[in-house]
């Protein structure tokens, strides 16, 4: 093992890591508990936002086990508790450690390469921590003033703030999938495959209305199924 | 009475909101420092100020402009609380739109009204717990896990990203074809005939373009 992999799993910097990974946890039960208060002002009973809750919780889990995997790749090079630390926040794994990476440049070494010790990990750590502040920053002092804007396109009116977002999220998933689309072999199968799926399963969930919450994780793995079939 | 109801919800839900939003995001900039500080400290591991500068900027130089692009552009999807819980906690396109998309979709709830606010917030909070409990997981015993996975398993997870991204955008792409036509038609010619365009470029083109689509369609039926 690499001189620096010690100190990057030094038992401690899991501690330092604690307070992030801890806060967000305590914002998304402060944010629940907000929104059950709420509830019964808009016609949503308490039944219906533990599922809302649930149906969030499990929809996650294939996307969760993906980040999982690529986890590894990065523990590998930063060590166990950085990796805890910044994929529990805004930030992937690319992200990081191209953050990481710049860090080791900015010290005039390669990341993880010949040269890289403690002090260039500690500027790797510098750069992902500053890089992700940005992100931090911007929402923490202005987020309050999109809604502003927000209520002025709309002019007030719901149904079309809905199909502003219903036009946004295409947007940003047209522009999500459209890469893969171009790259073409498994990923573009990947991609036709769970959109089929997915429409199949959205007009069948008018007859078996259960299914819907089942929608994307079953897709997700047909999808996923197809190409590694197409890939042989 | 639509308007005090609005104002009622405004107090109890958006308000405090936005208060402890903006509490938790900041503190969690502070927090961050602890591990650059904690390597100083212990390993006097501190580099050179114009190292850590020259860092910054090249990974600036790369992400800047998402620090407002991305909060701005998923902004009109996520709503106010949306936004706080996913920019702390990350994983934006894969997890917290597909989870506050789901479970609006599984309640049945209208688009735009507060109920579906305060559905995808419960969403949201479901699938951060969900990511916090399997990246423990993975960090603590990651790779004594992953000698249990079969190795076909770990390939397809390498399509996982197209597999979400097609999928939603199937699943919108039903409820409004013509917006759908329209943004996979925007994208697929800025990606694959212009090409030349940067990311904090297309984001925003391919969201607001596709909104202002919408907005013109809107007012032009409701004519």
């Amino acid at each position: 093992m690499k001189e620096y992999l010690e100190v990057a799993n030094d038992p401690i910097l899991w501690l330092m890591s604690l307070p992030v990974v801890v806060l967000v946890a305590i914002q998304a039960i402060i944010f629940s508990k907000k929104a059950f208060k709420t509830a019964s002002l808009v016609q949503l009973t308490k039944k219906e936002a533990k599922d809302a809750f649930r149906v969030g919780a499990i929809s996650a889990i294939g996307p969760a086990l993906a980040v999982f995997v690529v986890m590894l790749g990065m523990m590998a090079v930063v060590g166990a508790p950085m990796t805890w630390l910044r994929l529990s926040v805004i930030g992937a794994a690319p992200t990081e450690l191209a953050a990481s990476t710049m860090g080791a440049q900015a010290m005039g070494v390669e990341f993880g390469g010949e040269g890289y010790g403690v002090l260039q990990f500690a500027n790797s750590v510098w750069a992902m921590t500053l890089n992700g502040i940005g992100w931090l920053l911007f929402v923490g002092l202005f987020a309050h003033k999109l809604e502003g804007i927000r209520d002025r396109v709309s002019g007030g009116d719901s149904k079309l703030t809905g199909e502003i977002g219903g036009a946004a999220m295409l947007g940003a998933m047209a522009y999500l999938v459209g890469g893969h689309l171009i790259a073409g072999s498994g990923r573009l199968i990947a991609a036709l495959a769970s959109a089929i799926a997915m429409i199949v399963l959205v007009k069948l969930s008018g007859k078996i209305p259960k299914l819907v919450e089942y929608n994307l994780g079953i897709s997700m793995v047909i999808g996923m199924v197809a190409a590694i079939i197409y890939m042989g | 009475m639509e308007k005090t109801n609005n104002q009622t919800y405004h107090e109890s839900f958006t308000k405090p909101i936005i208060k402890v939003g903006r509490i938790t995001l900041l503190l969690a900039v502070a927090f961050s420092f602890l591990p650059p500080l904690y390597l100083w400290m212990r390993y006097d591991a501190l580099p050179p100020l114009n190292a850590i500068l020259t860092g910054w900027f090249l990974i600036a130089s790369i992400y800047g402009t998402y620090y407002f692009i991305e909060p701005i552009s998923f902004f009109p999807i996520l709503g106010v609380a949306g936004t706080y819980m996913s920019f702390l906690s990350g994983n934006i396109g894969n997890m917290r739109l597909p989870c506050a998309a789901v479970a609006q979709e599984a309640l049945k709830v209208e688009p735009g009204s507060e109920k579906a606010e305060l559905v995808a917030t419960l969403g949201i909070a479901g699938s951060i717990i969900t990511n916090i409990i399997v990246v423990t997981i993975a960090a603590i015993a990651g790779n004594q896990l992953m000698a249990i996975f079969p190795p076909v398993v770990v390939k397809a997870f390498e399509y996982v990203l197209p597999s979400i991204f097609g999928a939603m955008f199937a699943m919108f792409a039903v409820k409004y074809p013509k917006y759908g036509g329209f943004a996979i038609t925007v994208t697929l010619f800025l990606l694959g005939v212009v090409k030349v365009l940067p990311v904090w470029v297309l984001i925003p083109v391919c969201v607001f373009s596709t909104i202002s689509f919408a907005t013109f369609s809107y007012k032009k039926k409701a004519k």
